[in-house]
């Protein structure tokens, strides 16, 4: 076994000490960084001229930093000061605020610059208007969402800023570890579409491989045990593989259900139709909870639709501890979800600053200005 | 960064189907030596998921499988034997990260809890990535990524908003979202073994991963008691959004407009200039007609075209790349984002490459995904010492194995 070191506090947060720079203010940074401010990362959110979050969003994704209003002299000090900057400004904007992100590393090699934008730093959409909308649409996830007979449909909430949300703060940690063994850091360009265009599940690649066209969107059903349906209350859904084919059956108690027509998996895929109407049937009579019920009995991977409403009620999430108070200026109390999991000492980002509160105590600690 | 930020780290997959082998996939692109660790009689359905009739050791020939585990090494061990587990916490004693993602009583089952991988290796970081959690009421529902959408309440967000029908996404998009979290989870491992040389144990619950992903519709529910409306296409604060067909088959393009300027240079091109003049509010309100005249204007457009019309004269917008369109993109071709990589069974095809684009440290794409039990000798030759006599001894117990001992599909 190898001797364990014991340097630092055993509770002390995973990123305690560390110095996060948001420039930009949209979704995508914003998000990133609440991550990074979570896990204990001192986070200043340097607020664009126009705020660009809605007020919920808001809400959700600046609680627990601290808030300045920085000129680009300012912001290229702060920056400097930072162990990891993410940004989101259109390519080419840093450098013409005199803050390149490799001029940056070059004067502090250990600093981590993460950039995520629409299309990446370069190519022919680089500089390409884009939102939430047209950043999804171009991921290529979009092509497969939606009915069949109606036009592709965007995923609820921001879904594209999301993913590029995610990968910018697996990006930052995985970066931050290099930069702490190696003692230099790096540059990162992160783009929403590619973080979308690799995890078009099978159809991607099978597309690429099989060259036999397009595969596009099947609405709620891409086969009948793998479908969402109305429920006696509501929607519910199942999504079984092969090896679970007879635990639904066993759970839908239906006999036919043991011909070889629908046991056997090509005879089964001939007869989907009359398999999703005998689903359809079973579905319709029950409700979610007795649904939901059947799935650790039967191993069957059942589902239910449930919204934010219903899972600030669950028992589950309320048992492990999930949610998190934001408190708002105004002393309103929000519950937003908390850490993505569970394992290191979680800060829950937990007041909401107003609008460059912060910025004479940052230049404080940071820069060591006093006003 | 001259060095990928992983090398040097050892990674034992337990991993199967997506939401793991794609953490696991990521963890080797930065650098990790991942050994994805199979059962010659429990091993990953993806490989068989697709059937490919005709095709010899399908398990080894599947463009699916290899998506998910490229620059990986195979190695097969069976857990459910004694001496399955004894070779495996050999190599947990030579490992940096265990990650797993079954049902949160397996690893238990197995005999191969946290405790037990601790006391062989005390600065073991392991992650679990069940569905709902290792404890908690639902720690026994099975969830796969569809699953998850919709227990994370993203379903109930997604749809068009007129018939009040929750949708899918296109994808198990639980898996990805996970996966990606799980990359970032072991990093922060790694970082706080560094400072303190302590280990951990991640209970990454995949719905609660996922449900951070519409935290501000949590906002609203908890606040003022809103259910937030499905609204199809369009957007809460801006007008007009949304996605009109072009010519060809199945082929759209995405607009969003969301200023005032962007708004009359939208009008000028589709040729309603009478309509420029028109504020955030009256758009709202003629949002129909506004969708009606815009789609007007794509019906007679190539997409393609449409797009860089409208970008050039500042309007947001994009095409809905399909999964064949999206690998001739010119932008992605350019940025180098579709990789050929040689492999033994298959004919080369675009694979996409790593999202994490580290100007420095320049990850690539190395090497196939590897073939059942590929580096099996290898690695408990090397690591563990085992002689070629007890080797073959092994392959006869079914502890490991070059094929699978039930080949079907998955």
């Amino acid at each position: 076994m190898r001797a364990v070191r014991r340097i630092g506090r055993m509770d002390e947060a995973v990123l305690e000490g560390v110095r996060v720079l948001e420039v930009g203010g949209g979704f995508a940074a914003a998000f990133a960084a609440r991550w990074l401010s979570g896990f204990g990362a001192d986070v200043v959110r340097a607020d664009p001229p126009e705020e660009s979050l809605s007020a919920d969003e808001q809400v959700y994704l600046l609680a627990g930093k601290r808030r300045v209003s920085a000129d680009q002299v300012q912001l290229r000090e702060l920056a400097l000061a930072a162990d990891i900057v993410i940004e989101d400004q259109k390519p080419g904007t840093l450098a013409k605020w005199g803050m390149a992100p490799l001029d940056l590393r070059a004067e502090k090699p250990e600093l981590v610059v993460v950039s995520v934008t629409p299309f990446g730093q370069n190519g022919p959409y680089a500089t390409y208007e884009a939102d939430n909308i047209v950043a999804f649409a171009m991921g290529g996830l979009m092509s497969l969402t939606g009915h069949p007979a109606r036009e592709p449909l965007m995923n609820g909430g921001s879904q594209a800023y999301c993913l590029g949300a995610l990968n910018a703060f697996g990006a930052a940690v995985t970066a931050l570890y290099g930069a702490m063994v190696q003692g230099e850091g790096d540059w990162i360009d992160i783009s929403l579409q590619e973080a979308a265009a690799g995890m078009m599940e099978l159809y991607g690649p099978g597309t690429a491989y099989n060259a036999l066209g397009a595969h596009l969107r099947s609405g709620n059903h891409v086969r009948a045990a793998w479908a969402i349906y109305p429920c006696a209350d509501g929607y519910a859904g199942v999504c079984a593989l092969e090896r679970q084919i007879p635990g639904l059956f066993a759970a839908v108690g239906d006999p036919e259900l043991q011909d070889d027509r629908f046991r056997d998996p090509l005879q089964r895929a001939l007869n989907d139709d009359e398999l999703q109407a005998k689903l359809y049937a079973w579905f319709g009579e029950r409700t979610k909870d007795e649904i939901l019920a059947l799935s650790p009995k039967f191993k069957v991977p059942f589902g239910a639709v449930l919204t934010p409403a219903d899972l600030l009620e669950n028992p589950s999430l309320i048992e492990r501890g999930y949610f998190d108070e934001v408190r708002l200026p105004d002393g309103q109390v929000a519950m937003v979800p908390g850490r993505p999991f569970l394992g290191y000492p979680w800060e829950p980002p937990s007041e909401l600053h107003r609008p460059h509160a912060d910025t004479s105590a940052v230049a404080a600690d940071w820069l060591g200005l006093t006003v | 960064m001259k060095q990928l930020p992983l090398a040097g780290i050892r990674v034992l997959d337990l991993t199967m189907m997506w939401a793991g082998p794609y953490a696991t996939r990521v963890l080797a692109e930065m650098g990790a030596e991942v050994l994805k660790i199979e059962s010659p009689g429990a091993w990953d359905n993806i490989r068989t998921l697709i059937p490919l009739e005709g095709v010899e050791e399908p398990w080894n020939a599947s463009y699916y499988f290899n998506d998910y585990n490229r620059d990986k090494k195979s190695v097969t061990l069976d857990l459910a034997q004694a001496r399955g587990r004894e070779l495996f916490l050999g190599l947990v004693a030579q490992s940096d990260v265990v990650i797993e993602n079954y049902r949160a009583s397996v690893m238990d089952t197995l005999g191969l809890d946290y405790e037990t991988l601790r006391a062989t290796r005390e600065d073991i970081i392991v992650i679990s990535m069940a569905g709902f959690g290792k404890f908690g009421a639902e720690r026994d529902h099975v969830g796969f990524g569809p699953i998850i959408e919709q227990m994370s309440g993203l379903a109930s967000l997604t749809g068009y908003g007129d018939d009040g029908i929750p949708y899918k996404t296109g994808i198990s998009y639980g898996d990805p979202v996970a996966g990606k979290a799980a990359v970032a989870a072991v990093s922060m491992g790694l970082i706080r073994r560094r400072k303190t040389g302590l280990g951990v144990h991640v209970d990454l619950a995949q719905r609660e991963t996922m449900s951070t992903l519409i935290g501000e519709a949590f906002v609203a529910a908890s606040l003022r008691g809103e259910i937030v409306p499905q609204h199809g296409n369009r957007d809460l604060r801006f007008a007009p959004q949304g996605v009109y067909r072009c010519k060809g088959v199945e082929q759209w393009l995405a607009v969003s407009v969301r200023t005032d300027g962007e708004w009359q240079a939208l009008a000028g091109v589709i040729g309603g200039s009478e309509l420029s003049g028109l504020t955030l509010k009256e758009r709202r309100a003629r949002h129909d007609e506004l969708d009606t005249a815009i789609a007007a204007w794509a019906a007679r457009q190539e997409p393609q075209a449409a797009m860089e019309m409208l970008q050039a004269a500042g309007v947001p917008s994009g095409r809905v790349l399909d999964s064949e369109k999206i690998h001739d993109d010119p932008h992605l071709a350019s940025r180098g984002y579709w990789v050929e990589l040689p492999h033994p069974r298959m004919h080369a095809w675009k694979q996409p490459s790593t999202t994490w684009r580290f100007f420095e440290a320049n990850p690539q794409l190395r090497r196939h995904a590897p073939l059942f039990g590929e580096h099996t000798r290898e690695i408990l030759s090397s690591l563990l010492s085992v002689s070629d006599a007890e080797m073959d001894v092994l392959q006869e117990l079914a502890v490991i194995g070059d094929a699978p001992l039930n080949p079907g599909i998955g």
